[in-house]
């Protein structure tokens, strides 16, 4: 029987990346080669995503000082991420008030940010949308269990 | 019993013009008399780095790994003026080509060759990959706004593909990562045109209205070369059609309008990435580059401004924003004021990354009403 992974967690993650990683539909039609470091802020607990090229590598736990390093993070807090991971749970992927991007617009600063404000860098998160969507919409597929 | 070996055959024979008797000046035909070819393979002999063994990463093998040894080495300026492929060993006497940007800080990004990988590891098919099926009758009004944003999109498409490809050919070879990432953008603004000329075509609508096209025309008439184009088409245009992507996604009615949107929005992201990088380079590398680009963008402002005084695409993004022409007034109205705000917050964003002084204070006042306070500004 499937166990119940806790989110947020680096458990909850690696089953996120094991769906992610070895379903081949998440690479054509615009997703697919993804090179970044993405920081997951939900509220004060910090994730880093490594995408390399058609997968993500790993997901570690951090601290404040490793959003210094990722080329942007997705700041939420604890309350709108668990509705997130609820919504795509209950959809099967994200409905549209709840994709990355509808959750950027709503934001007055934003979902996604950065600490050293490089363009550049920041602009990874439009350029992969699809594919951190197609990320999180795996999570439909892991048995999730909010922590209280 | 083993089969008779046969003798292998003799090498081709090959007799060039010059060896050749006139025909009839020895009582025959002239081609009877044949010497054999002899192959020297002196060609082999002339590499200027034998020996290159690349190897794929994670992610294949990109165009930027290619870059090993004298293959990396790209010159701030481009001598050749053939299509020698940047490391081979050039012919001699070959006549030039003639092409016009052969400085590299003329059309130069760093991160070229990685756009072009992820724009071919991430391509999609409108055929095929949108859900067209997903689209179902929409009031008429609202679907008269969605074929006019459509037929607005399709034309900014057209343009980038003109100004891009007007612009290709006249690149040195010796940059070829910036002409294989532009070949990506243009076939993106290809696929662009094809989607949203379907979408308008395919719920019962049509194209609608064509836009005033001062930008278009800002773009399309740049003539101070490849970098100023940029600025139009990337830091201008480029910026304003992300966040209408943005938002069309965010009020998408059907999953074939969601993926279109969010697909175009990351093709659109990488060309603005390579404008931004391309922008920066300059900047860093030609004297009063700055200026140069504060003066374009102050010139494009009042085009664009005018661009945005025509209500037509206004009128149309409010009612898909507003759910119909009863919610244009109100929310749909709110929303498109949001979309610009966005837009004029994140150009200024981008000036400033670029160290490009702007004026808010100085935009036309269909701009200026969306610029952040002062203090905010700066």
């Amino acid at each position: 029987m499937e166990v119940a992974a806790p989110f947020p967690s680096v458990r909850w993650f690696d089953a996120v990346r094991d769906v992610f990683n070895n379903d081949d539909s998440y690479r054509g039609a615009g997703g697919g080669y993804c090179n970044c470091a993405a920081g997951i802020k939900i509220g004060d607990a910090i994730f880093v995503l490594t995408f390399e090229g058609q997968e993500c590598a790993r997901a570690v736990a951090a601290d404040d000082a490793a959003l210094d390093d990722v080329d942007f993070y997705l700041d939420m807090s604890a309350a709108d991420w668990h509705e997130m991971v609820a919504n795509i749970r209950d959809n099967g992927h994200a409905d549209l008030h709840h994709t990355l991007n509808t959750l950027d617009l709503d934001r007055e600063d934003g979902l996604a940010t950065s600490h050293h404000g490089d363009q550049y860098r920041e602009d990874l998160f439009f350029r992969y949308n699809q594919t951190l969507q197609f990320f999180f919409d795996a999570s439909a597929r892991v048995k999730t269990e909010f922590a209280r | 019993m083993a089969k008779k070996v046969k003798e292998a055959p003799a090498g081709p024979k090959v007799v060039h013009d010059a060896q050749r008797p006139p025909a009839g000046a020895d009582g025959t035909d002239g081609t009877h008399e044949k010497r054999q070819y002899e192959p020297k393979y002196n060609w082999m002999n002339k590499s200027r780095q034998w020996g290159v063994r690349v190897r794929p990463g994670k992610a294949g093998l990109k165009l930027g790994d290619l870059n090993a040894g004298i293959y990396g080495e790209v010159p701030m300026h481009w001598q050749d003026q053939s299509r020698n492929p940047r490391g081979a060993v050039a012919r001699r006497g070959m006549p030039p080509v003639g092409y016009t940007i052969r400085d590299k800080a003329g059309l130069w990004a760093d991160c070229a060759a990685d756009l072009y990988e992820e724009a071919i590891q991430r391509r999609w098919a409108p055929a095929t990959d949108v859900p067209w099926e997903t689209i179902d009758n929409l009031p008429s009004d609202v679907e008269h706004a969605v074929c006019q944003v459509c037929t607005e999109l399709t034309g900014y498409a057209n343009v980038d593909i003109e100004a891009v490809t007007g612009w290709q050919h006249q690149m040195s070879y010796g940059y070829h990562e910036v002409k294989q990432f532009l070949a990506t953008a243009s076939f993106d603004a290809a696929r662009h045109h094809e989607c949203f000329r379907k979408r308008a075509l395919v719920n019962g609508g049509g194209l609608g209205l064509e836009s005033p096209c001062q930008v278009n025309r800002m773009i399309l008439e740049s003539r101070g070369g490849w970098t100023e184009a940029v600025v139009y088409l990337y830091l201008m245009r480029g910026v304003f059609t992300m966040t209408l992507y943005k938002y069309l996604e965010r009020y998408a009615h059907n999953d074939a309008e969601r993926f279109i949107y969010g697909r175009a929005l990351a093709d659109k992201a990488r060309h603005v990435t390579y404008g931004l990088d391309h922008l920066k380079f300059a900047v860093a590398h030609v004297e009063d580059q700055r200026q140069v680009l504060a003066i374009l963008l102050a010139i494009g402002d009042g085009g664009f401004g005018r661009d945005l005084a025509d209500p037509v695409l206004r009128e149309a993004l409010a009612i898909i924003f507003g759910g119909g022409i009863k919610g244009a007034r109100r929310q749909g109205m709110d929303v498109y004021n949001d979309l610009m705000r966005d837009y004029v917050k994140t150009h200024l964003e981008y000036c400033s990354w670029l160290d490009v002084p702007r004026n808010p204070a100085a935009f036309p006042p269909a701009l200026k009403e969306f610029a952040p306070p002062p203090a905010a500004a700066s």
